[in-house]
Protein backbone atom coordinates (compact mmCIF):
# COMPACT_ATOMS: atom_id res chain seq x y z
CA UNK A 1 0.00 0.00 0.00
CA UNK A 2 1.07 3.38 -0.78
CA UNK A 3 1.76 6.32 1.40
CA UNK A 4 -0.88 8.88 0.54
CA UNK A 5 0.83 11.98 0.12
CA UNK A 6 -0.63 15.50 -1.23
CA UNK A 7 1.66 14.65 -4.59
CA UNK A 8 0.34 14.66 -7.85
CA UNK A 9 3.06 12.90 -9.88
CA UNK A 10 3.04 9.75 -10.81
CA UNK A 11 4.06 6.72 -8.07
CA UNK A 12 7.53 5.59 -9.61
CA UNK A 13 7.45 2.36 -8.59
CA UNK A 14 4.70 -0.86 -7.92
CA UNK A 15 3.19 -0.65 -3.85
CA UNK A 16 4.51 -3.42 -2.11
CA UNK A 17 2.12 -5.39 0.74
CA UNK A 18 3.23 -3.61 4.00
CA UNK A 19 4.06 -5.93 6.10
CA UNK A 20 1.70 -7.50 8.61
CA UNK A 21 2.26 -5.99 12.11
CA UNK A 22 -0.45 -7.67 14.78
CA UNK A 23 -1.96 -5.05 17.25
CA UNK A 24 -0.89 -7.09 20.00
CA UNK A 25 -1.96 -5.48 23.38
CA UNK A 26 0.68 -6.86 25.14
CA UNK A 27 2.83 -5.62 23.11
CA UNK A 28 2.65 -2.09 25.03
CA UNK A 29 5.63 -1.18 27.25
CA UNK A 30 3.66 -0.59 30.13
CA UNK A 31 0.58 -2.86 29.88
CA UNK A 32 -3.19 -1.97 30.53
CA UNK A 33 -3.40 -3.31 34.01
CA UNK A 34 0.12 -1.80 34.54
CA UNK A 35 -1.50 1.46 33.94
CA UNK A 36 -4.05 1.24 36.30
CA UNK A 37 -2.27 -0.14 39.05
CA UNK A 38 0.05 3.11 39.09
CA UNK A 39 -3.04 5.09 39.33
CA UNK A 40 -3.78 6.16 35.73
CA UNK A 41 -7.23 5.95 33.99
CA UNK A 42 -7.40 5.98 30.30
CA UNK A 43 -9.72 8.09 28.70
CA UNK A 44 -10.73 7.91 24.89
CA UNK A 45 -13.50 10.84 25.00
CA UNK A 46 -12.93 14.09 25.32
CA UNK A 47 -16.53 14.61 27.81
CA UNK A 48 -15.10 14.52 31.37
CA UNK A 49 -11.56 16.16 30.11
CA UNK A 50 -11.43 19.92 31.58
CA UNK A 51 -10.29 21.64 28.75
CA UNK A 52 -8.83 24.55 30.94
CA UNK A 53 -6.50 21.71 32.81
CA UNK A 54 -5.72 20.84 28.93
CA UNK A 55 -4.92 24.39 28.20
CA UNK A 56 -2.40 24.72 31.16
CA UNK A 57 -0.60 21.45 30.64
CA UNK A 58 -0.39 22.73 26.73
CA UNK A 59 1.29 26.13 28.25
CA UNK A 60 3.57 23.74 30.27
CA UNK A 61 5.20 21.98 28.35
CA UNK A 62 5.50 25.59 25.81
CA UNK A 63 2.31 25.25 23.22
CA UNK A 64 0.07 28.58 23.21
CA UNK A 65 -3.07 28.81 25.28
CA UNK A 66 -5.91 28.41 23.19
CA UNK A 67 -9.28 29.48 22.81
CA UNK A 68 -11.28 27.11 24.77
CA UNK A 69 -14.23 27.17 22.11
CA UNK A 70 -12.14 26.28 19.34
CA UNK A 71 -10.15 23.63 21.86
CA UNK A 72 -13.73 22.08 21.74
CA UNK A 73 -14.56 22.21 18.34
CA UNK A 74 -10.81 20.36 17.48
CA UNK A 75 -11.28 17.93 20.22
CA UNK A 76 -14.85 17.22 18.97
CA UNK A 77 -13.67 16.62 15.44
CA UNK A 78 -10.49 14.39 15.76
CA UNK A 79 -11.15 10.95 14.98
CA UNK A 80 -9.10 9.37 17.90
CA UNK A 81 -7.63 10.75 21.00
CA UNK A 82 -6.71 9.41 24.07
CA UNK A 83 -5.70 10.76 27.72
CA UNK A 84 -4.86 9.86 31.18
CA UNK A 85 -5.39 11.08 34.45
CA UNK A 86 -4.34 10.49 38.03
CA UNK A 87 -5.57 11.47 41.59
CA UNK A 88 -7.30 14.12 39.98
CA UNK A 89 -10.59 13.36 37.86
CA UNK A 90 -10.78 15.04 34.41
CA UNK A 91 -7.37 16.55 34.72
CA UNK A 92 -5.12 15.07 31.93
CA UNK A 93 -1.35 14.39 32.42
CA UNK A 94 -0.58 13.03 29.57
CA UNK A 95 -2.79 13.53 26.27
CA UNK A 96 -2.80 13.16 22.41
CA UNK A 97 -4.71 13.07 19.31
CA UNK A 98 -5.47 12.55 15.73
CA UNK A 99 -6.98 13.79 12.65
CA UNK A 100 -7.67 12.20 9.45
CA UNK A 101 -10.58 10.50 6.97
CA UNK A 102 -11.05 7.71 8.82
CA UNK A 103 -10.13 5.21 6.37
CA UNK A 104 -6.42 6.33 4.70
CA UNK A 105 -4.43 9.03 6.58
CA UNK A 106 -4.23 10.23 9.72
CA UNK A 107 -2.22 12.87 11.57
CA UNK A 108 -1.28 13.07 14.76
CA UNK A 109 -1.16 16.17 16.98
CA UNK A 110 -0.71 17.76 20.44
CA UNK A 111 1.08 14.82 21.90
CA UNK A 112 1.62 16.14 25.67
CA UNK A 113 2.62 14.74 28.78
CA UNK A 114 2.29 16.99 31.91
CA UNK A 115 6.45 17.86 32.88
CA UNK A 116 5.52 16.46 36.47
CA UNK A 117 4.66 13.03 34.99
CA UNK A 118 7.52 12.94 32.56
CA UNK A 119 10.18 10.57 32.20
CA UNK A 120 7.86 7.12 33.02
CA UNK A 121 7.13 6.09 29.84
CA UNK A 122 3.27 8.49 29.77
CA UNK A 123 4.41 9.71 26.30
CA UNK A 124 5.35 6.16 25.19
CA UNK A 125 2.19 4.83 26.57
CA UNK A 126 -0.18 7.32 25.13
CA UNK A 127 1.48 6.79 20.96
CA UNK A 128 1.50 2.97 21.30
CA UNK A 129 -2.34 3.27 22.09
CA UNK A 130 -2.98 5.84 19.67
CA UNK A 131 -1.26 4.30 17.00
CA UNK A 132 -3.40 0.92 17.88
CA UNK A 133 -6.67 3.14 17.77
CA UNK A 134 -5.85 4.39 14.29
CA UNK A 135 -4.43 1.17 12.97
CA UNK A 136 -7.90 -0.80 14.56
CA UNK A 137 -9.50 1.91 12.35
CA UNK A 138 -7.37 0.37 9.36
CA UNK A 139 -5.44 3.34 8.79
CA UNK A 140 -1.79 2.11 8.38
CA UNK A 141 -0.72 5.75 6.95
CA UNK A 142 0.03 7.54 10.40
CA UNK A 143 1.89 10.89 10.32
CA UNK A 144 2.77 13.46 12.46
CA UNK A 145 5.07 17.02 12.97
CA UNK A 146 8.21 16.33 15.41
CA UNK A 147 10.25 18.74 16.32
CA UNK A 148 13.81 18.12 16.53
CA UNK A 149 14.07 17.46 19.99
CA UNK A 150 11.75 14.60 19.86
CA UNK A 151 12.59 13.26 17.01
CA UNK A 152 14.38 10.46 18.99
CA UNK A 153 10.92 9.87 21.05
CA UNK A 154 9.05 8.91 18.09
CA UNK A 155 11.74 6.83 16.15
CA UNK A 156 11.53 3.72 18.47
CA UNK A 157 7.71 4.00 18.35
CA UNK A 158 8.17 3.30 14.50
CA UNK A 159 8.10 6.22 13.27
CA UNK A 160 10.65 7.47 10.35
CA UNK A 161 10.98 11.40 8.84
CA UNK A 162 11.26 11.77 5.25
CA UNK A 163 10.57 8.06 3.86
CA UNK A 164 11.66 8.10 0.53
CA UNK A 165 12.15 11.82 0.80
CA UNK A 166 8.69 12.98 1.50
CA UNK A 167 8.91 16.52 3.27
CA UNK A 168 6.55 17.66 5.65
CA UNK A 169 5.41 21.45 4.89
CA UNK A 170 3.13 24.58 6.61
CA UNK A 171 1.81 26.58 4.71
CA UNK A 172 3.29 30.40 6.10
CA UNK A 173 1.87 33.81 4.35
CA UNK A 174 4.64 35.37 4.93
CA UNK A 175 6.55 33.13 2.02
CA UNK A 176 4.26 34.33 -0.85
CA UNK A 177 6.75 35.82 -2.92
CA UNK A 178 5.18 39.11 -4.79
CA UNK A 179 5.89 38.29 -8.73
CA UNK A 180 5.82 40.91 -11.10
CA UNK A 181 3.54 40.10 -14.01
CA UNK B 1 -5.38 19.22 -25.40
CA UNK B 2 -4.63 22.22 -28.39
CA UNK B 3 -6.46 24.63 -28.32
CA UNK B 4 -5.98 28.25 -29.32
CA UNK B 5 -4.74 30.60 -26.84
CA UNK B 6 -6.94 31.37 -24.47
CA UNK B 7 -9.55 34.20 -25.38
CA UNK B 8 -10.13 35.49 -21.66
CA UNK B 9 -8.63 34.61 -18.49
CA UNK B 10 -10.73 35.47 -15.46
CA UNK B 11 -10.66 34.54 -12.00
CA UNK B 12 -13.69 35.67 -9.54
CA UNK B 13 -16.13 34.66 -7.64
CA UNK B 14 -19.60 33.83 -8.91
CA UNK B 15 -21.51 36.94 -6.72
CA UNK B 16 -24.67 35.15 -5.87
CA UNK B 17 -24.02 32.01 -4.55
CA UNK B 18 -26.38 30.06 -7.17
CA UNK B 19 -25.65 26.76 -8.67
CA UNK B 20 -25.71 28.52 -12.28
CA UNK B 21 -22.70 29.55 -13.55
CA UNK B 22 -24.19 33.10 -15.12
CA UNK B 23 -20.92 35.50 -15.44
CA UNK B 24 -22.04 38.32 -13.37
CA UNK B 25 -19.76 41.22 -12.84
CA UNK B 26 -18.82 41.69 -9.95
CA UNK B 27 -16.70 44.75 -8.27
CA UNK B 28 -13.37 43.93 -8.96
CA UNK B 29 -10.15 44.93 -6.87
CA UNK B 30 -6.59 43.54 -6.43
CA UNK B 31 -6.27 42.73 -3.34
CA UNK B 32 -3.82 40.14 -1.45
CA UNK B 33 -4.15 36.90 -3.79
CA UNK B 34 -3.22 39.54 -6.49
CA UNK B 35 0.71 38.85 -5.12
CA UNK B 36 -0.08 35.00 -6.56
CA UNK B 37 -0.21 34.18 -9.74
CA UNK B 38 -1.01 31.39 -11.58
CA UNK B 39 1.27 30.35 -14.38
CA UNK B 40 -1.56 30.83 -17.07
CA UNK B 41 -2.65 34.29 -15.54
CA UNK B 42 0.43 36.39 -17.21
CA UNK B 43 -1.97 39.35 -19.50
CA UNK B 44 -3.04 42.69 -17.99
CA UNK B 45 -7.09 41.52 -18.55
CA UNK B 46 -6.81 39.49 -15.65
CA UNK B 47 -7.94 40.85 -12.28
CA UNK B 48 -8.77 39.38 -9.06
CA UNK B 49 -11.65 39.67 -6.68
CA UNK B 50 -10.43 39.73 -2.83
CA UNK B 51 -12.47 37.39 -0.95
CA UNK B 52 -14.45 39.36 1.98
CA UNK B 53 -12.63 37.59 5.59
CA UNK B 54 -14.76 38.87 7.76
CA UNK B 55 -17.23 36.11 8.96
CA UNK B 56 -19.89 35.78 12.08
CA UNK B 57 -18.43 33.64 14.94
CA UNK B 58 -19.39 30.23 13.74
CA UNK B 59 -20.85 31.15 10.38
CA UNK B 60 -19.72 28.71 7.56
CA UNK B 61 -18.50 30.10 4.53
CA UNK B 62 -20.48 28.85 2.00
CA UNK B 63 -19.11 26.73 -0.79
CA UNK B 64 -17.98 28.35 -3.60
CA UNK B 65 -17.46 28.21 -7.44
CA UNK B 66 -14.84 30.27 -9.66
CA UNK B 67 -14.30 30.42 -12.83
CA UNK B 68 -10.87 29.88 -13.34
CA UNK B 69 -10.76 30.51 -17.04
CA UNK B 70 -12.79 30.62 -19.87
CA UNK B 71 -11.77 29.60 -23.66
CA UNK B 72 -13.64 29.35 -26.73
CA UNK B 73 -12.43 26.98 -29.26
CA UNK B 74 -12.34 27.25 -32.76
CA UNK B 75 -15.15 24.89 -33.34
CA UNK B 76 -17.24 27.90 -31.30
CA UNK B 77 -16.85 25.34 -28.31
CA UNK B 78 -17.01 27.43 -24.84
CA UNK B 79 -14.86 25.83 -22.08
CA UNK B 80 -14.73 27.06 -18.59
CA UNK B 81 -12.14 25.59 -15.78
CA UNK B 82 -14.87 25.91 -12.77
CA UNK B 83 -12.89 25.45 -9.23
CA UNK B 84 -15.46 24.16 -6.54
CA UNK B 85 -14.90 24.24 -2.65
CA UNK B 86 -18.66 22.35 -2.33
CA UNK B 87 -16.81 19.03 -2.83
CA UNK B 88 -19.21 17.62 -5.64
CA UNK B 89 -17.42 14.27 -6.73
CA UNK B 90 -19.06 11.60 -8.47
CA UNK B 91 -16.99 8.71 -7.39
CA UNK B 92 -16.45 6.69 -10.31
CA UNK B 93 -15.32 10.15 -12.19
CA UNK B 94 -12.84 10.43 -9.44
CA UNK B 95 -11.65 6.64 -10.30
CA UNK B 96 -11.20 7.49 -13.99
CA UNK B 97 -8.96 10.67 -12.69
CA UNK B 98 -6.91 8.22 -10.48
CA UNK B 99 -6.71 5.57 -13.18
CA UNK B 100 -5.49 8.91 -15.62
CA UNK B 101 -2.67 9.70 -13.03
CA UNK B 102 -1.75 6.13 -12.35
CA UNK B 103 -2.82 6.03 -8.63
CA UNK B 104 -3.54 2.45 -7.69
CA UNK B 105 -7.14 1.92 -7.40
CA UNK B 106 -8.65 1.80 -3.71
CA UNK B 107 -12.58 0.70 -2.75
CA UNK B 108 -14.68 2.70 -3.87
CA UNK B 109 -16.60 2.56 -0.11
CA UNK B 110 -13.35 3.71 1.15
CA UNK B 111 -12.92 6.55 -1.27
CA UNK B 112 -16.70 7.81 -0.33
CA UNK B 113 -15.75 7.46 3.38
CA UNK B 114 -12.51 9.30 3.13
CA UNK B 115 -14.50 12.29 1.00
CA UNK B 116 -17.30 12.18 3.86
CA UNK B 117 -14.45 12.35 6.18
CA UNK B 118 -12.57 15.36 4.86
CA UNK B 119 -12.99 18.69 6.06
CA UNK B 120 -12.65 20.67 2.26
CA UNK B 121 -12.86 18.83 -0.97
CA UNK B 122 -12.13 21.16 -3.88
CA UNK B 123 -12.51 19.84 -7.77
CA UNK B 124 -11.64 21.28 -10.82
CA UNK B 125 -14.10 20.40 -13.69
CA UNK B 126 -13.90 21.17 -16.93
CA UNK B 127 -17.52 22.55 -18.47
CA UNK B 128 -17.86 22.51 -22.18
CA UNK B 129 -20.75 24.30 -23.43
CA UNK B 130 -21.84 23.42 -27.16
CA UNK B 131 -23.24 26.48 -28.98
CA UNK B 132 -26.66 24.84 -30.07
CA UNK B 133 -30.00 26.52 -29.21
CA UNK B 134 -29.55 24.70 -25.88
CA UNK B 135 -26.39 25.43 -25.10
CA UNK B 136 -25.74 21.78 -24.13
CA UNK B 137 -23.13 21.33 -21.50
CA UNK B 138 -21.02 18.69 -20.75
CA UNK B 139 -18.77 18.30 -17.11
CA UNK B 140 -16.21 16.45 -16.53
CA UNK B 141 -13.55 16.23 -13.50
CA UNK B 142 -10.20 17.39 -13.95
CA UNK B 143 -9.03 17.59 -10.58
CA UNK B 144 -9.08 17.49 -6.99
CA UNK B 145 -7.75 17.75 -3.90
CA UNK B 146 -9.68 17.30 -0.06
CA UNK B 147 -7.85 18.59 3.01
CA UNK B 148 -8.62 16.84 6.63
CA UNK B 149 -8.98 19.00 9.14
CA UNK B 150 -9.70 19.34 13.28
CA UNK B 151 -12.11 22.38 12.15
CA UNK B 152 -10.42 24.49 14.22
CA UNK B 153 -6.23 24.69 14.42
CA UNK B 154 -4.79 22.23 11.73
CA UNK B 155 -5.54 20.99 8.25
CA UNK B 156 -3.89 18.53 5.64
CA UNK B 157 -3.74 18.66 2.20
CA UNK B 158 -3.95 14.73 0.47
CA UNK B 159 -4.36 13.93 -2.53
CA UNK B 160 -4.09 16.46 -5.34
CA UNK B 161 -4.49 15.44 -8.87
CA UNK B 162 -4.89 17.21 -12.00
CA UNK B 163 -6.04 15.45 -15.13
CA UNK B 164 -2.36 14.56 -17.01
CA UNK B 165 -4.16 16.56 -20.32
CA UNK B 166 -4.87 19.65 -18.56
CA UNK B 167 -1.43 19.67 -16.61
CA UNK B 168 0.94 22.50 -17.65
CA UNK B 169 -1.50 25.24 -17.37
CA UNK B 170 -1.11 26.27 -14.07
CA UNK B 171 -4.28 24.59 -12.62
CA UNK B 172 -2.95 22.24 -10.02
CA UNK B 173 -0.97 25.90 -8.66
CA UNK B 174 -5.17 27.85 -9.08
CA UNK B 175 -6.93 24.55 -7.09
CA UNK B 176 -4.49 24.55 -4.42
CA UNK B 177 -4.51 28.16 -3.86
CA UNK B 178 -8.36 28.62 -3.63
CA UNK B 179 -8.06 25.60 -1.23
CA UNK B 180 -6.05 27.53 1.07
CA UNK B 181 -7.46 30.25 0.45
CA UNK B 182 -10.78 28.43 1.70
CA UNK B 183 -9.37 27.40 4.36
CA UNK B 184 -7.79 30.68 5.62
CA UNK B 185 -11.57 31.88 5.29
CA UNK B 186 -12.50 29.67 7.71
CA UNK B 187 -9.83 30.96 10.03
CA UNK B 188 -7.59 27.31 9.56
CA UNK B 189 -4.11 29.10 10.88
CA UNK B 190 -1.99 25.86 10.41
CA UNK B 191 -2.16 24.17 7.10
CA UNK B 192 -0.09 21.66 6.34
CA UNK B 193 1.05 18.53 3.87
CA UNK B 194 3.30 15.78 2.74
CA UNK B 195 5.09 16.41 -0.52
CA UNK B 196 6.57 13.87 -2.35
CA UNK B 197 10.54 14.97 -3.08
CA UNK B 198 9.20 15.70 -6.68
CA UNK B 199 6.83 18.67 -5.77
CA UNK B 200 8.91 20.38 -2.86
CA UNK B 201 9.68 23.03 -5.20
CA UNK B 202 5.99 23.06 -6.44
CA UNK B 203 4.87 23.90 -2.95
CA UNK B 204 7.11 25.90 -2.18
CA UNK B 205 5.89 28.11 -5.09
CA UNK B 206 2.64 27.97 -3.35
CA UNK B 207 3.94 29.58 0.05
CA UNK B 208 4.42 26.18 1.85
CA UNK B 209 8.32 25.84 4.01
CA UNK B 210 9.82 22.48 4.15
CA UNK B 211 10.71 21.23 7.66
CA UNK B 212 10.04 24.89 9.55
CA UNK B 213 12.15 25.50 12.34
CA UNK B 214 13.70 21.98 11.70
CA UNK B 215 10.23 20.06 12.64
CA UNK B 216 10.00 16.82 11.01
CA UNK B 217 7.38 14.95 9.12
CA UNK B 218 7.42 11.41 9.95
CA UNK B 219 5.76 8.32 9.13
CA UNK B 220 4.51 5.14 11.31
CA UNK B 221 6.52 2.32 9.62
CA UNK B 222 6.33 3.93 5.58
CA UNK B 223 6.66 0.92 3.48
CA UNK B 224 10.09 2.82 1.88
Amino acid sequence: MQIHTSSFSLPTSTPKPKPFRPIIASSFSISDQDLQSRGFTQHRSSTDLDLDALNTIFARVGFPRRDLTRIRRALDHSSSLLWLSHSKPGEPVAFARATGDGVFNAVVWDVVVDPSFQGIGLGRAVMERIVADLRGMGIVNIALYAEPRVIGFYRPLGFAADPDGIKGMVFSKKNIINRAS
Amino acid sequence: MRDEAPTRMIWREDCSFSRKRRIELCPLRAGFWDSIRSGFLKNNNTQVVETPTTLLEDEEPLPQEIVLLERTQSDGIVEQIVFSSAGDVDLYDLQTLCDKVGWPRRPLSKVAASLKNSYLVATLHSITRLPDAEGTERKQLIGMARATSDHAFNATIWDVLVDPSYQGQGLGKALVEQLIRALLQRDIGNITLFADSKVVDFYKNLGFEADPEGIKGMFWFPRF
